[in-house]
Protein backbone atom coordinates (compact mmCIF):
# COMPACT_ATOMS: atom_id res chain seq x y z
CA UNK A 1 0.00 0.00 0.00
CA UNK A 2 1.47 3.50 -1.16
CA UNK A 3 0.77 4.80 2.35
CA UNK A 4 3.01 1.49 4.24
CA UNK A 5 5.75 2.04 1.61
CA UNK A 6 6.06 6.11 2.76
CA UNK A 7 6.08 4.58 6.18
CA UNK A 8 8.71 2.89 5.58
CA UNK A 9 10.66 5.67 3.43
CA UNK A 10 10.17 8.08 6.79
CA UNK A 11 11.04 4.78 8.79
CA UNK A 12 14.35 4.78 7.06
CA UNK A 13 15.47 8.32 6.95
CA UNK A 14 14.86 8.22 10.55
CA UNK A 15 16.76 5.50 11.08
CA UNK A 16 14.12 3.37 12.42
CA UNK A 17 13.03 -0.04 11.95
CA UNK A 18 10.24 -0.49 9.31
CA UNK A 19 9.90 -3.74 10.20
CA UNK A 20 7.06 -3.23 13.20
CA UNK A 21 3.56 -3.86 12.30
CA UNK A 22 0.93 -2.88 15.07
CA UNK A 23 1.08 -5.14 17.32
CA UNK A 24 -2.65 -6.86 18.44
CA UNK A 25 -2.15 -9.33 21.86
CA UNK A 26 -5.03 -11.20 22.14
CA UNK A 27 -5.78 -9.38 25.67
CA UNK A 28 -6.11 -5.79 24.10
CA UNK A 29 -8.61 -4.02 23.43
CA UNK A 30 -6.47 -1.50 21.15
CA UNK A 31 -7.68 -2.08 17.62
CA UNK A 32 -6.97 1.18 16.36
CA UNK A 33 -4.31 2.05 13.71
CA UNK A 34 -0.64 3.11 14.49
CA UNK A 35 1.33 3.92 11.72
CA UNK A 36 4.89 3.79 11.44
CA UNK A 37 7.54 6.79 10.87
CA UNK A 38 4.97 8.72 13.18
CA UNK A 39 5.75 9.82 16.64
CA UNK A 40 3.47 9.86 19.35
CA UNK A 41 2.67 11.99 22.87
CA UNK A 42 1.48 10.00 25.72
CA UNK A 43 -1.80 12.46 25.28
CA UNK A 44 -2.64 10.58 22.73
CA UNK A 45 -1.75 13.17 19.62
CA UNK A 46 1.02 12.35 16.43
CA UNK A 47 3.49 14.41 14.79
CA UNK A 48 4.29 14.09 11.12
CA UNK A 49 7.76 15.73 10.66
CA UNK A 50 8.75 16.33 7.02
CA UNK A 51 11.88 18.92 6.49
CA UNK A 52 11.19 21.56 8.40
CA UNK A 53 7.13 21.18 8.87
CA UNK A 54 5.50 18.91 11.30
CA UNK A 55 2.16 17.96 10.78
CA UNK A 56 0.38 17.32 14.30
CA UNK A 57 -3.19 15.50 14.87
CA UNK A 58 -4.87 13.02 16.87
CA UNK A 59 -4.48 9.30 16.69
CA UNK A 60 -6.84 6.10 15.92
CA UNK A 61 -7.35 5.61 19.11
CA UNK A 62 -7.56 8.51 20.68
CA UNK A 63 -10.94 9.20 17.99
CA UNK A 64 -12.32 6.14 18.66
CA UNK A 65 -12.40 6.83 22.18
CA UNK A 66 -13.73 10.08 21.77
CA UNK A 67 -16.63 8.92 19.52
CA UNK A 68 -17.88 11.40 17.13
CA UNK A 69 -16.19 14.42 16.90
CA UNK A 70 -19.20 17.32 16.68
CA UNK A 71 -16.38 20.35 17.08
CA UNK A 72 -13.35 20.82 16.68
CA UNK A 73 -11.48 24.24 17.80
CA UNK A 74 -8.23 25.34 16.00
CA UNK A 75 -5.58 28.66 16.62
CA UNK A 76 -4.93 31.10 14.38
CA UNK A 77 -2.05 30.59 12.10
CA UNK A 78 0.98 32.73 13.11
CA UNK A 79 0.47 31.65 16.88
CA UNK A 80 2.47 29.14 18.20
CA UNK A 81 2.61 25.97 20.15
CA UNK A 82 4.34 24.60 22.94
CA UNK A 83 5.07 21.06 23.83
CA UNK A 84 2.64 19.50 25.92
CA UNK A 85 -0.06 22.44 26.18
CA UNK A 86 -3.70 22.71 24.61
CA UNK A 87 -3.40 24.17 21.35
CA UNK A 88 -7.64 23.42 20.45
CA UNK A 89 -9.91 21.25 21.81
CA UNK A 90 -12.62 18.45 19.99
CA UNK A 91 -16.08 18.32 21.32
CA UNK A 92 -17.77 15.03 21.45
CA UNK A 93 -20.60 13.64 23.38
CA UNK A 94 -21.25 16.77 25.24
CA UNK A 95 -17.48 16.66 26.34
CA UNK A 96 -14.79 18.97 25.36
CA UNK A 97 -11.40 17.72 25.58
CA UNK A 98 -8.12 19.99 25.01
CA UNK A 99 -5.91 18.76 22.28
CA UNK A 100 -2.15 19.02 23.21
CA UNK A 101 0.95 19.99 21.12
CA UNK A 102 3.40 17.29 21.17
CA UNK A 103 6.18 19.65 20.28
CA UNK A 104 6.87 23.86 20.42
CA UNK A 105 7.09 25.99 17.46
CA UNK A 106 4.97 28.39 15.04
CA UNK A 107 2.29 27.66 13.56
CA UNK A 108 1.96 27.83 9.98
CA UNK A 109 -1.62 26.28 8.95
CA UNK A 110 -4.62 25.16 9.80
CA UNK A 111 -7.01 22.39 8.59
CA UNK A 112 -9.97 24.54 7.85
CA UNK A 113 -12.06 22.21 6.62
CA UNK A 114 -12.61 20.94 10.26
CA UNK A 115 -14.87 23.34 11.09
CA UNK A 116 -17.19 22.06 8.59
CA UNK A 117 -16.11 18.50 8.46
CA UNK A 118 -15.49 17.56 11.75
CA UNK A 119 -15.76 14.34 11.64
CA UNK A 120 -12.79 14.15 9.34
CA UNK A 121 -10.71 13.35 12.72
CA UNK A 122 -12.73 10.06 13.28
CA UNK A 123 -13.16 8.84 9.47
CA UNK A 124 -9.15 10.05 8.46
CA UNK A 125 -7.21 10.75 11.50
CA UNK A 126 -3.87 10.53 10.04
CA UNK A 127 -4.75 11.90 7.01
CA UNK A 128 -7.47 14.69 5.84
CA UNK A 129 -7.95 15.13 9.89
CA UNK A 130 -4.81 16.95 10.06
CA UNK A 131 -5.50 19.35 12.64
CA UNK A 132 -1.83 21.72 12.63
CA UNK A 133 1.27 22.32 10.96
CA UNK A 134 3.98 24.02 13.09
CA UNK A 135 7.58 24.56 12.37
CA UNK A 136 9.46 23.26 15.07
CA UNK A 137 11.31 25.44 17.23
CA UNK A 138 13.28 22.60 18.68
CA UNK A 139 13.43 19.85 16.79
CA UNK A 140 15.02 17.82 19.62
CA UNK A 141 11.85 17.77 21.35
CA UNK A 142 10.68 14.97 18.65
CA UNK A 143 13.32 12.12 20.10
CA UNK A 144 11.37 12.53 23.46
CA UNK A 145 7.96 11.43 22.11
CA UNK A 146 7.26 7.67 21.42
CA UNK A 147 7.72 5.74 18.22
CA UNK A 148 4.56 3.52 16.55
CA UNK A 149 5.82 0.43 18.45
CA UNK A 150 6.25 2.05 22.05
CA UNK A 151 2.84 3.77 21.55
CA UNK A 152 1.27 0.47 20.74
CA UNK A 153 2.22 -0.95 23.87
CA UNK A 154 1.25 2.66 25.45
CA UNK A 155 -2.43 2.35 24.49
CA UNK A 156 -2.49 -1.76 25.32
CA UNK A 157 -1.66 -0.34 29.24
CA UNK A 158 -3.73 2.26 29.30
CA UNK A 159 -6.37 0.91 28.24
CA UNK A 160 -6.16 -2.61 30.00
CA UNK A 161 -5.82 -0.45 33.21
CA UNK A 162 -9.24 1.19 32.53
CA UNK B 1 -9.29 1.08 41.41
CA UNK B 2 -12.56 -0.68 41.46
CA UNK B 3 -15.65 1.59 41.42
CA UNK B 4 -19.31 0.68 42.30
CA UNK B 5 -20.24 2.14 39.17
CA UNK B 6 -19.50 -0.42 36.11
CA UNK B 7 -20.28 1.01 33.27
CA UNK B 8 -21.04 -2.51 31.12
CA UNK B 9 -23.69 -2.71 33.53
CA UNK B 10 -25.17 1.49 33.74
CA UNK B 11 -28.68 0.49 33.77
CA UNK B 12 -28.00 -1.28 37.25
CA UNK B 13 -31.37 -0.31 39.51
CA UNK B 14 -30.95 2.28 42.04
CA UNK B 15 -29.21 1.04 45.35
CA UNK B 16 -31.55 0.99 48.25
CA UNK B 17 -31.01 3.43 51.46
CA UNK B 18 -28.00 1.44 53.16
CA UNK B 19 -27.15 1.63 56.70
CA UNK B 20 -24.76 3.73 56.48
CA UNK B 21 -27.66 6.91 56.27
CA UNK B 22 -28.92 5.84 59.39
CA UNK B 23 -25.43 6.63 61.37
CA UNK B 24 -25.70 9.91 60.26
CA UNK B 25 -25.48 13.00 62.90
CA UNK B 26 -29.42 14.77 62.93
CA UNK B 27 -27.86 18.13 62.36
CA UNK B 28 -29.17 19.27 58.84
CA UNK B 29 -26.35 22.18 58.78
CA UNK B 30 -25.59 21.94 54.94
CA UNK B 31 -21.87 21.45 55.68
CA UNK B 32 -22.56 18.90 57.73
CA UNK B 33 -19.43 16.47 57.51
CA UNK B 34 -21.52 13.27 57.67
CA UNK B 35 -20.30 12.20 54.41
CA UNK B 36 -16.86 11.87 55.94
CA UNK B 37 -17.26 10.15 59.45
CA UNK B 38 -16.08 6.54 59.48
CA UNK B 39 -18.20 3.63 60.55
CA UNK B 40 -17.26 0.80 62.56
CA UNK B 41 -19.04 -1.69 60.21
CA UNK B 42 -17.28 -0.49 56.80
CA UNK B 43 -14.23 1.34 58.29
CA UNK B 44 -12.18 -0.93 55.16
CA UNK B 45 -14.85 0.31 52.62
CA UNK B 46 -14.39 4.10 54.06
CA UNK B 47 -10.71 4.06 53.68
CA UNK B 48 -10.41 2.94 49.62
CA UNK B 49 -12.18 6.33 49.41
CA UNK B 50 -9.79 8.94 47.55
CA UNK B 51 -10.72 12.50 49.12
CA UNK B 52 -12.25 14.87 47.47
CA UNK B 53 -12.68 18.38 48.76
CA UNK B 54 -16.39 19.78 48.83
CA UNK B 55 -16.97 23.79 48.39
CA UNK B 56 -20.24 23.66 49.32
CA UNK B 57 -22.80 26.64 48.71
CA UNK B 58 -25.90 24.74 47.96
CA UNK B 59 -28.07 27.27 49.38
CA UNK B 60 -25.90 30.44 47.88
CA UNK B 61 -27.07 31.94 44.18
CA UNK B 62 -23.78 32.81 43.07
CA UNK B 63 -22.95 34.36 39.56
CA UNK B 64 -21.80 32.29 36.78
CA UNK B 65 -18.97 33.81 35.89
CA UNK B 66 -17.13 33.36 40.01
CA UNK B 67 -17.61 30.11 39.96
CA UNK B 68 -16.55 29.63 36.58
CA UNK B 69 -13.67 31.34 37.41
CA UNK B 70 -12.69 29.05 40.57
CA UNK B 71 -12.98 26.05 38.58
CA UNK B 72 -10.64 27.01 35.94
CA UNK B 73 -8.00 28.01 38.58
CA UNK B 74 -8.43 24.95 39.96
CA UNK B 75 -7.64 23.28 37.27
CA UNK B 76 -4.74 25.40 36.67
CA UNK B 77 -3.65 24.68 39.89
CA UNK B 78 -4.22 20.68 39.43
CA UNK B 79 -2.71 20.57 35.91
CA UNK B 80 0.79 22.24 37.11
CA UNK B 81 1.13 19.38 39.62
CA UNK B 82 -0.37 16.44 37.22
CA UNK B 83 2.86 18.23 34.83
CA UNK B 84 5.29 17.58 37.70
CA UNK B 85 3.81 14.01 37.92
CA UNK B 86 1.65 14.93 41.49
CA UNK B 87 -1.37 15.54 41.74
CA UNK B 88 -3.68 17.46 44.32
CA UNK B 89 -7.22 16.09 45.55
CA UNK B 90 -10.23 15.86 43.47
CA UNK B 91 -12.37 18.77 44.30
CA UNK B 92 -16.76 19.49 43.70
CA UNK B 93 -18.07 22.86 43.80
CA UNK B 94 -22.29 23.27 44.61
CA UNK B 95 -24.12 26.04 43.76
CA UNK B 96 -27.26 27.65 42.44
CA UNK B 97 -26.53 30.56 39.88
CA UNK B 98 -28.47 33.74 39.13
CA UNK B 99 -30.14 33.27 36.00
CA UNK B 100 -28.00 33.00 32.46
CA UNK B 101 -27.50 31.20 29.76
CA UNK B 102 -24.18 29.28 28.72
CA UNK B 103 -23.20 27.94 25.62
CA UNK B 104 -20.65 25.39 25.05
CA UNK B 105 -17.39 25.04 22.46
CA UNK B 106 -19.95 23.95 19.66
CA UNK B 107 -23.19 26.25 20.27
CA UNK B 108 -25.39 27.41 18.19
CA UNK B 109 -27.03 30.42 17.12
CA UNK B 110 -29.69 28.67 15.95
CA UNK B 111 -31.08 27.50 19.61
CA UNK B 112 -31.62 31.04 20.67
CA UNK B 113 -34.58 32.30 20.36
CA UNK B 114 -33.50 35.39 20.83
CA UNK B 115 -30.60 37.97 18.75
CA UNK B 116 -27.11 36.85 20.65
CA UNK B 117 -26.28 40.33 21.26
CA UNK B 118 -29.80 40.86 22.67
CA UNK B 119 -29.78 38.28 25.47
CA UNK B 120 -32.92 39.06 27.85
CA UNK B 121 -30.25 37.52 30.45
CA UNK B 122 -26.33 37.75 30.81
CA UNK B 123 -24.90 34.85 28.36
CA UNK B 124 -21.42 32.84 28.58
CA UNK B 125 -19.97 31.51 25.67
CA UNK B 126 -17.87 28.66 27.67
CA UNK B 127 -15.81 26.15 26.82
CA UNK B 128 -17.63 22.93 27.88
CA UNK B 129 -19.12 20.70 25.69
CA UNK B 130 -23.15 20.68 24.55
CA UNK B 131 -25.22 23.50 23.59
CA UNK B 132 -26.82 26.34 25.23
CA UNK B 133 -28.94 25.72 28.69
CA UNK B 134 -30.32 28.39 31.46
CA UNK B 135 -29.15 28.09 34.91
CA UNK B 136 -30.96 29.63 37.72
CA UNK B 137 -32.64 29.82 41.41
CA UNK B 138 -34.26 26.70 41.76
CA UNK B 139 -31.30 24.19 40.00
CA UNK B 140 -28.68 22.62 41.91
CA UNK B 141 -25.43 23.20 40.08
CA UNK B 142 -22.06 20.47 40.76
CA UNK B 143 -18.87 21.08 39.09
CA UNK B 144 -16.65 17.99 39.68
CA UNK B 145 -12.98 18.30 39.00
CA UNK B 146 -11.90 15.10 39.18
CA UNK B 147 -8.90 13.67 37.71
CA UNK B 148 -10.13 10.49 35.12
CA UNK B 149 -6.68 8.96 36.12
CA UNK B 150 -8.51 8.11 39.16
CA UNK B 151 -11.75 6.92 37.91
CA UNK B 152 -11.85 5.93 34.48
CA UNK B 153 -9.75 7.35 31.68
CA UNK B 154 -13.07 7.55 29.39
CA UNK B 155 -15.12 10.44 28.79
CA UNK B 156 -18.23 8.03 27.84
CA UNK B 157 -18.25 6.70 31.51
CA UNK B 158 -17.79 9.78 32.72
CA UNK B 159 -21.09 11.42 31.25
CA UNK B 160 -22.89 8.10 32.40
CA UNK B 161 -20.98 8.24 36.10
CA UNK B 162 -22.61 11.15 36.27
CA UNK B 163 -25.94 10.65 34.56
CA UNK B 164 -25.88 7.60 36.98
CA UNK B 165 -25.57 10.12 40.40
CA UNK B 166 -29.00 12.06 39.09
CA UNK B 167 -31.06 9.30 38.67
CA UNK B 168 -30.21 7.63 42.39
CA UNK B 169 -31.13 10.95 43.26
CA UNK B 170 -34.50 10.86 41.77
CA UNK B 171 -35.52 7.76 42.84
CA UNK B 172 -33.83 7.37 46.46
CA UNK B 173 -35.42 10.66 47.35
CA UNK B 174 -38.45 11.61 45.64
CA UNK B 175 -39.26 8.22 44.28
CA UNK B 176 -39.13 9.58 40.71
CA UNK B 177 -38.23 6.81 37.55
CA UNK B 178 -35.50 8.59 35.52
CA UNK B 179 -33.67 7.60 32.78
CA UNK B 180 -31.08 8.14 29.93
CA UNK B 181 -32.17 8.74 26.28
CA UNK B 182 -29.12 7.14 24.31
CA UNK B 183 -27.40 9.90 21.90
CA UNK B 184 -28.93 12.18 24.57
CA UNK B 185 -26.98 12.80 27.33
CA UNK B 186 -29.02 13.99 30.78
CA UNK B 187 -31.21 12.87 32.74
CA UNK B 188 -35.18 12.50 31.50
CA UNK B 189 -38.09 11.73 33.45
CA UNK B 190 -40.49 10.38 30.46
CA UNK B 191 -39.45 12.94 27.69
CA UNK B 192 -38.37 15.95 29.81
CA UNK B 193 -35.26 16.46 31.00
CA UNK B 194 -34.21 17.30 34.72
CA UNK B 195 -30.42 17.06 34.24
CA UNK B 196 -28.25 18.97 31.87
CA UNK B 197 -24.63 17.67 31.57
CA UNK B 198 -21.64 19.28 29.90
CA UNK B 199 -18.13 19.00 30.32
CA UNK B 200 -14.56 20.13 29.69
CA UNK B 201 -11.64 17.51 29.95
CA UNK B 202 -8.23 18.85 30.31
CA UNK B 203 -5.19 16.51 30.70
CA UNK B 204 -7.76 14.01 32.34
CA UNK B 205 -9.05 16.56 34.25
CA UNK B 206 -12.71 17.62 34.27
CA UNK B 207 -14.79 20.53 34.73
CA UNK B 208 -17.72 22.02 34.32
CA UNK B 209 -20.20 19.49 35.09
CA UNK B 210 -24.17 18.57 35.68
CA UNK B 211 -27.44 20.79 36.57
CA UNK B 212 -30.31 19.29 38.13
CA UNK B 213 -33.74 21.18 37.97
CA UNK B 214 -34.89 21.19 41.32
CA UNK B 215 -37.61 24.39 41.88
CA UNK B 216 -36.42 26.04 38.72
CA UNK B 217 -38.24 28.82 37.27
CA UNK B 218 -38.72 26.99 33.86
CA UNK B 219 -39.39 30.15 31.85
CA UNK B 220 -36.50 30.99 31.02
CA UNK B 221 -36.01 27.88 29.05
CA UNK B 222 -38.65 28.87 26.60
CA UNK B 223 -36.53 31.42 25.24
CA UNK B 224 -34.03 28.92 23.79
CA UNK B 225 -33.87 25.14 21.97
CA UNK B 226 -32.51 23.64 25.64
CA UNK B 227 -29.48 21.60 24.29
CA UNK B 228 -30.40 22.22 21.19
CA UNK B 229 -32.85 19.30 20.88
CA UNK B 230 -36.50 20.60 19.79
CA UNK B 231 -39.30 17.90 20.19
CA UNK B 232 -38.63 17.23 24.15
CA UNK B 233 -39.32 19.31 27.10
CA UNK B 234 -37.63 20.42 30.52
CA UNK B 235 -38.44 19.43 33.37
CA UNK B 236 -37.93 19.95 37.46
CA UNK B 237 -38.22 17.48 39.97
CA UNK B 238 -41.19 20.34 41.97
CA UNK B 239 -43.42 19.94 39.05
CA UNK B 240 -43.21 16.69 38.65
CA UNK B 241 -43.96 15.99 42.52
CA UNK B 242 -47.14 18.40 42.49
CA UNK B 243 -48.11 19.07 39.41
CA UNK B 244 -47.18 22.65 38.93
CA UNK B 245 -43.86 24.89 38.49
CA UNK B 246 -45.47 28.51 39.23
CA UNK B 247 -46.27 29.55 42.64
CA UNK B 248 -50.15 28.74 43.70
CA UNK B 249 -51.24 30.61 46.89
CA UNK B 250 -54.33 27.76 46.29
CA UNK B 251 -52.22 24.80 46.36
CA UNK B 252 -51.14 24.75 49.58
CA UNK B 253 -47.39 24.53 49.45
CA UNK B 254 -45.62 27.16 50.20
CA UNK B 255 -42.35 28.89 49.76
CA UNK B 256 -40.28 27.03 52.15
CA UNK B 257 -41.42 23.73 50.48
CA UNK B 258 -38.46 24.50 47.76
CA UNK B 259 -36.40 25.42 50.53
CA UNK B 260 -37.19 21.68 51.77
CA UNK B 261 -36.71 20.44 48.25
CA UNK B 262 -33.44 21.40 47.85
CA UNK B 263 -31.88 20.40 51.11
CA UNK B 264 -33.51 16.96 50.15
CA UNK B 265 -32.10 17.29 46.62
CA UNK B 266 -29.09 18.47 47.99
CA UNK B 267 -28.20 15.73 50.81
CA UNK B 268 -29.23 13.09 48.11
CA UNK B 269 -26.31 14.21 45.42
CA UNK B 270 -23.68 14.74 47.71
CA UNK B 271 -24.57 10.96 49.06
CA UNK B 272 -25.11 9.45 45.70
CA UNK B 273 -21.79 11.38 44.16
CA UNK B 274 -19.39 9.70 47.01
CA UNK B 275 -21.16 6.43 45.78
CA UNK B 276 -20.92 6.72 42.16
CA UNK B 277 -17.35 8.04 42.04
CA UNK B 278 -15.94 6.38 45.51
CA UNK B 279 -14.71 9.72 46.98
CA UNK B 280 -14.86 11.11 50.27
CA UNK B 281 -16.03 14.63 50.91
CA UNK B 282 -13.98 17.28 53.09
CA UNK B 283 -15.82 20.31 53.40
CA UNK B 284 -13.65 23.20 52.44
CA UNK B 285 -14.31 26.68 54.05
CA UNK B 286 -15.77 28.91 50.70
CA UNK B 287 -13.86 31.88 51.43
CA UNK B 288 -10.70 29.82 50.37
CA UNK B 289 -11.84 29.89 46.85
CA UNK B 290 -12.64 33.85 47.61
CA UNK B 291 -9.02 34.38 48.72
CA UNK B 292 -7.54 37.65 47.05
CA UNK B 293 -4.54 35.22 47.13
CA UNK B 294 -6.10 32.71 44.80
Amino acid sequence: MALRMWASSTANALRLSSATRPHFSPLSRCFSSVLDGLKYANSHEWVKHEGSVATIGITDHAQDHLGEVVFVDLPETGGSVTKATGFGAVESVKATSDVNSPISGEIVEVNSKLSETPGLINSSPYEDGWMIKVKPSNPSELESLMGAKEYTKFCEEEDAAH
Amino acid sequence: MTSSFNYSTHLIPPRPITSQSTQRPTSQRPTASHHTTTEPNSSLQQTNKRRCKCYDMYKQVVPFAEAWSWQKSIVEERKLLVDGNEDGLDSLIVVQHQPVYTLGTASSEENLNFDIKDSPLPLYQTERGGEVTYHGPGQLVLYPILNLRFQKMDLHWYMRALEEVVIRVLFSAFSLKASRVEGLTGVWVGDKKLAAIGIRVSKWLTYHGLALNVSTDLSPFSRIIPCGIKDRGVGSIKELLIGSNRPSSTSGYHEEGDGKLIDIAHESLLKEFCEVFQLELCHQSVSILRSPDR
